[in-house]
């Protein structure tokens, strides 16, 4: 692809897509990028048949963030929540697919300081018959959630010595785990917050420190039984039983630190600080190793709300986001388009 | 004919009729006495009195009487009667034969009689349908008559009259006679015939004194042209005396005037230059100067002989046919090439010349001369530079006339002629593709062809200059020209900066960046694009086609303790309109660059995409060291950071000396590449 050399093209070469969302209906995918944009594509079009590179664009892009750039997508039915520098915003599936975003709500962190402009770095929506919560790990060390019905503060988790990389909820929607730059991965009561139920420390572990990569945990993921954790980061990746608090198997990526993990169906996918994504079993095995665009891959993604276009895309350091519709290797890939 | 002549024509002929009848009565009359003597009396006169009926009865009964008498005579002769009775009865039979003879006598006088009786009837009907024929033919000769006389129009109603109103308006009294003509139309028509009459009359009077007043007024005119011609070389005589007094008092009319002489020689398209720039000269630039230097004669003689248009088949003909008749050494195919190039890359005699003096001191020589053939205008360039500058060898041929105007508009490498015409001619006549004989005519760049109001389209070749396109285009160029000069020499001046290992940074951008900067450049180096196109972290620029290999390559190492790092820079010839693009590769215990080390990636796109920030008006000569300084800045932070962040024990090599309150930030564990200039730390973007 021809690139002139406007400032416009130059960006797009340094263009980094920290996250991707599916929307509810399945057929688009939302991604959010360093600059502040949130670029929609059509997952059904460019499935389609007689696809051809033009519906591998994207079809619609806004300016949701003016700060800076946007580190984290969530979505609820209808809304798409964004968040990274600036407010927590929320925009409706609708009107963005009707190319006319507005902003329904926002959120804020509360400011300590003059020099403090914490940054969002991960949001998870938990929907429960009680409520929608919505939960964000902050760079200012905490873990916030909202009620989304009433848009209320509810509870803000305080314990970490520095920011926040990941957080994730186990599927009752009491126990939170949260990844942090301090190399604990600390695991929270919903309902009693004051302090951590436990803390895993993996750099502290024999099998899988790694001092030369440094102690920070980047991401952590439970899986849908409720009994396992995997976290990676510095350390390497390693899989913990939670109810012995113990790491049974050790993923081994040498000199790539893991920047996203999640399980899936009886794998673990993870990628990381080197252009692949990861399959791992849980014993420890790679299953596979799939090579993909960006040099550094910071959200993998599989849809799972619509059977028919069950892909999954891996987004990074590069204006290129791999769609996979076998897992097994990269098909074609979205690009972003300066406009 | 009246009706009571017709009764009166028709006694006449009966009476006409009636002496001739009498005539043939008398005659026969006479006749009859001739013939017969007063015994006979006229039996036709006593077919008159006898009527016809009695005739026949009296017929009838001598028949009978015949036949009785015969009757008679039989039986007697029966009988044997005697002779006497015999007698008696013959002598009556003879007596009734006599009066069958007269009665069959008369008959036939009857009949004559009648029959003379019906032809007189039929002439005299003949007579009067004759005359009624007549008469009808006369009724229609008449009425035919009558009609042609009634349709004769008189030439008198083929003129048109001015209408009655009018005539009753305008014509004079005694035309007029309004009391007579108004009840006798034939009056009236009369009248207005006299007064078309006498309308006409004096219009043919007027039209006589016009012709004679315009002959008056042409040999008026034809005196005063002759006076005036007279008048000219008295006048010439006048300026030439003028000529010294304008040289006493220093002002040049008449050098202005001569080069506009000459100008008058010049082809359409450099005079439309030359037009254009002395406008624009004398309206807004005073640092230009224009002038036309070349030939003089020869341009005059070119304009006098008119265009030649030779086509290469007709010339090899005549060349064979000549060979033929007289014995010519036929010229060699080498000089016949040569001569054909000659004439396809023809100069017109004249050039302009133009000077460009830039502000600094330096200027800018532009010579641009027209293809006469090739109907294009190429431009030959040199600089005289002040005393002042630096030459640097990395940057030796930034000033080089050939590359120095290169792109001056996007697009314009001025290598192909941009009449697409141009291409067929030359392939026509053999000759290779115009780009191999720039070095010998000069370089046909668009803005030359512009600002001699040439413009190129697809497929279209516009032969008339036209000055709209001149006007258009002359500020900007001429603009872009000065801008082009001076961006280069301060690359010149920042790449000799650069040889040295000093970063110079302009006094107004020295306050972007922090006071102290430990890492150092220590070479700087031209580079070429093969030698950038093989390195593995340059591939992605180079599959995305955003360097080209018209672009100039430079390459520079940065060190800072045990640390180096290799930066490659691409800009291309429009700098500084297009920013540098960096791309870097650091050896520090082990070779990152930005496909390994997304803090390198950053640091690239600190540099490459946020360069706005370092240029405060819209393009800024010195951004490449403004560029620069802020590689070396982020350079320290990036070492800084890993040395911090690294888990390793032992002395640490290079030791925090920058101010930042977060050293990572967000997913990717950013560094704090951005520098606050008034609070003096560094943060996040």
């Amino acid at each position: 692809m021809k690139l002139d050399k406007s400032l416009e093209a130059r960006k797009l070469l340094h263009t980094t897509v920290y996250s991707q969302c599916f929307s509810p209906c399945g057929h688009y995918l939302a991604t959010c990028n360093n600059y502040g944009k949130i670029s929609i594509f059509s997952v059904s079009k460019a499935l389609a048949p007689d696809a051809s590179e033009g519906n591998w664009k994207q079809i619609f892009s806004f300016q949701a963030c003016e700060d800076g750039a946007l580190y984290c997508l969530a979505t609820t039915g209808d809304l798409l929540i964004s968040a990274g520098n600036g407010p927590i915003c929320a925009w409706k599936w609708k009107e963005i697919l009707d190319k006319s975003p507005r902003i329904v709500w926002s959120f804020s962190i509360p400011k300590r300081g003059p020099f403090s402009n914490p940054e969002v770095n991960t949001l998870v929506v938990d929907q429960q018959e009680t409520g929608t919560a919505l939960f964000a790990g902050c760079g200012d060390k905490n873990v916030y959630s909202w009620d989304l019905e009433s848009g209320k503060q509810v509870l803000c988790m305080s314990g970490h010595t520095d920011y926040v990389h990941d957080i994730s909820l186990k599927s009752d929607g009491n126990t939170l785990a949260s990844a942090s730059e301090d190399g604990s991965v600390n695991i929270w009561d919903v309902r009693d917050s004051a302090e951590p139920v436990y803390s895993i420390v993996p750099h502290k572990t024999e099998s899988c420190c790694r001092p030369s990569l440094g102690k920070w945990v980047g991401c952590v993921a439970m899986d849908s039984s409720n009994d396992w954790l995997v976290c990676g980061g510095g350390p390497k990746m390693s899989l913990w039983h939670l109810r012995s608090m113990t790491a049974t198997s050790v993923f081994d990526t040498p000199k790539a630190c893991q920047q996203t993990v999640q399980f899936y169906d009886d794998m673990i996918l993870s990628a990381g600080t080197e252009p692949f994504v990861n399959h791992w079993f849980v014993n420890g095995d790679q299953k596979a190793k799939v090579p993909c665009t960006p040099t550094s891959v910071f959200n993998v993604s599989v849809n799972k709300n619509d059977d028919k276009y069950k892909v999954l895309c891996a987004s990074g350091s590069s204006y290129k986001i791999d769609v996979c519709t076998n897992f097994g290797y990269r098909a074609f890939s979205f690009s972003l388009t300066p406009d | 004919m009246s009706k009571e002549e017709k009764p009166e024509k028709r006694k006449r002929s009966i009476k006409k009729e009636n002496p001739e009848q009498k005539r043939i009565k008398q005659e026969s009359s006479s006749k009859e006495s001739k013939l017969t003597t007063s015994l006979f009396y006229s039996e036709e006169a006593e077919v008159d009195t006898r009527s016809p009926e009695k005739d026949v009865e009296v017929f009838k009964s001598t028949c009978s009487d015949i036949r009785q008498t015969m009757l008679d005579i039989k039986s007697l002769k029966d009988k044997k009667a005697s002779h006497d009775e015999l007698e008696d009865k013959r002598v009556s039979v003879m007596l009734d034969f006599m009066n069958l003879k007269k009665l069959n006598r008369l008959a036939h006088i009857r009949c004559k009689k009648v029959r003379e009786q019906t032809n007189d009837a039929k002439q005299r009907i003949d007579h009067y349908h004759l005359q009624l024929q007549n008469l009808l033919y006369e009724i229609m000769h008449l009425e035919k008559e009558i009609t042609k006389c009634l349709e004769f129009k008189s030439k008198d109603e083929e003129i048109e009259l001015v209408t009655l109103d009018d005539f009753y308006k305008t014509a004079p009294s005694d035309i007029s006679r309004t009391d007579t003509t108004k009840t006798d139309p034939h009056l009236q028509r009369l009248a207005r015939l006299e007064w078309e009459l006498e309308q006409r009359k004096q219009l043919a009077k007027k039209l006589k004194d016009s012709k004679q007043s315009k002959e008056g007024l042409a040999q008026e005119i034809k005196n005063k042209q002759e006076y005036l011609e007279n008048l000219q070389p008295k006048l010439k005589i006048v300026l030439e005396a003028t000529k010294p007094v304008q040289e006493y008092l220093d002002m040049p009319f008449d050098q202005i005037r001569e080069q506009q002489e000459t100008a008058r020689h010049l082809p359409p398209p450099l005079y439309v230059l030359y037009m254009q720039t002395s406008a624009y000269r004398q309206a807004c630039d005073k640092d230009l100067q224009v002038s036309i230097i070349g030939d003089l004669d020869a341009a005059k003689a070119i304009k006098s002989s008119g265009k030649v248009v030779e086509e290469d088949s007709d010339s090899d003909q005549e060349e064979q046919e000549h060979s033929k008749k007289s014995k010519r050494r036929r010229k060699t195919v080498d000089s016949r090439v040569q001569e054909r190039k000659q004439q396809a890359l023809k100069k017109h005699p004249l050039a302009v010349k133009l000077d460009i003096n830039c502000k600094d001191g330096n200027s800018l020589h532009l010579t641009f001369n027209f293809l006469i053939t090739l109907e294009i205008i190429t431009v030959n360039i040199s600089l005289t530079l002040a005393e002042s500058n630096i030459s640097s060898i990395s940057g030796s041929d930034l000033l080089a006339p050939e590359s120095v105007l290169t792109d001056l508009y996007p697009g314009d490498h001025g290598k192909t002629s941009p009449n697409p015409a141009n291409k067929y001619e030359l392939r026509k006549l053999g000759l290779k593709d115009f780009t191999s004989y720039i070095t010998e005519v000069g370089w046909p760049y668009l803005w030359a062809q512009w600002l001699g109001g040439l413009q190129f389209l697809e497929n279209n070749a516009v032969n008339t200059p036209e000055e709209d396109v001149s006007f258009a285009h002359m500020q900007q160029t001429i603009r872009r020209l000065k801008q082009r000069v001076r961006s280069r020499l301060c690359l010149m001046k920042q790449t000799a900066a650069f040889e040295t290992g000093n970063v110079v940074v302009d006094p107004e951008y020295q306050g972007l960046f922090p006071s102290k900067i430990v890492s150092r450049l220590t070479s700087w180096k031209r580079s070429t694009y093969e030698d950038f196109a093989v390195l593995p972290h340059a591939q992605a620029l180079v599959d995305d086609e955003v360097v080209e290999q018209s672009d100039i390559f430079f390459t520079t190492v940065i060190e800072r303790g045990s640390a180096k790092m290799t930066a490659q820079i691409v800009m291309t010839h429009d700098y500084p309109k297009v920013a540098p693009v960096f791309v870097v590769s650091v050896l520090w215990q082990h070779e990152r660059t930005a496909a390994n080390d997304k803090h390198i990636k950053e640091m690239e796109e600190e540099v490459n995409v946020h360069h706005e920030e370092l240029m405060n008006s819209k393009s800024c000569d010195t951004v490449l060291s403004n560029q620069m300084q802020r590689l070396l800045m982020c350079f320290d932070i990036y070492l800084e950071t890993e040395a911090a962040g690294s888990e390793e024990e032992g002395p640490m090599e290079i030791s925090k000396e920058k101010i930042y309150n977060r050293m990572l930030r967000g997913p990717s564990r950013s560094k704090p590449y951005r520098y606050c200039p008034d609070i003096g730390i560094f943060t996040h973007r």
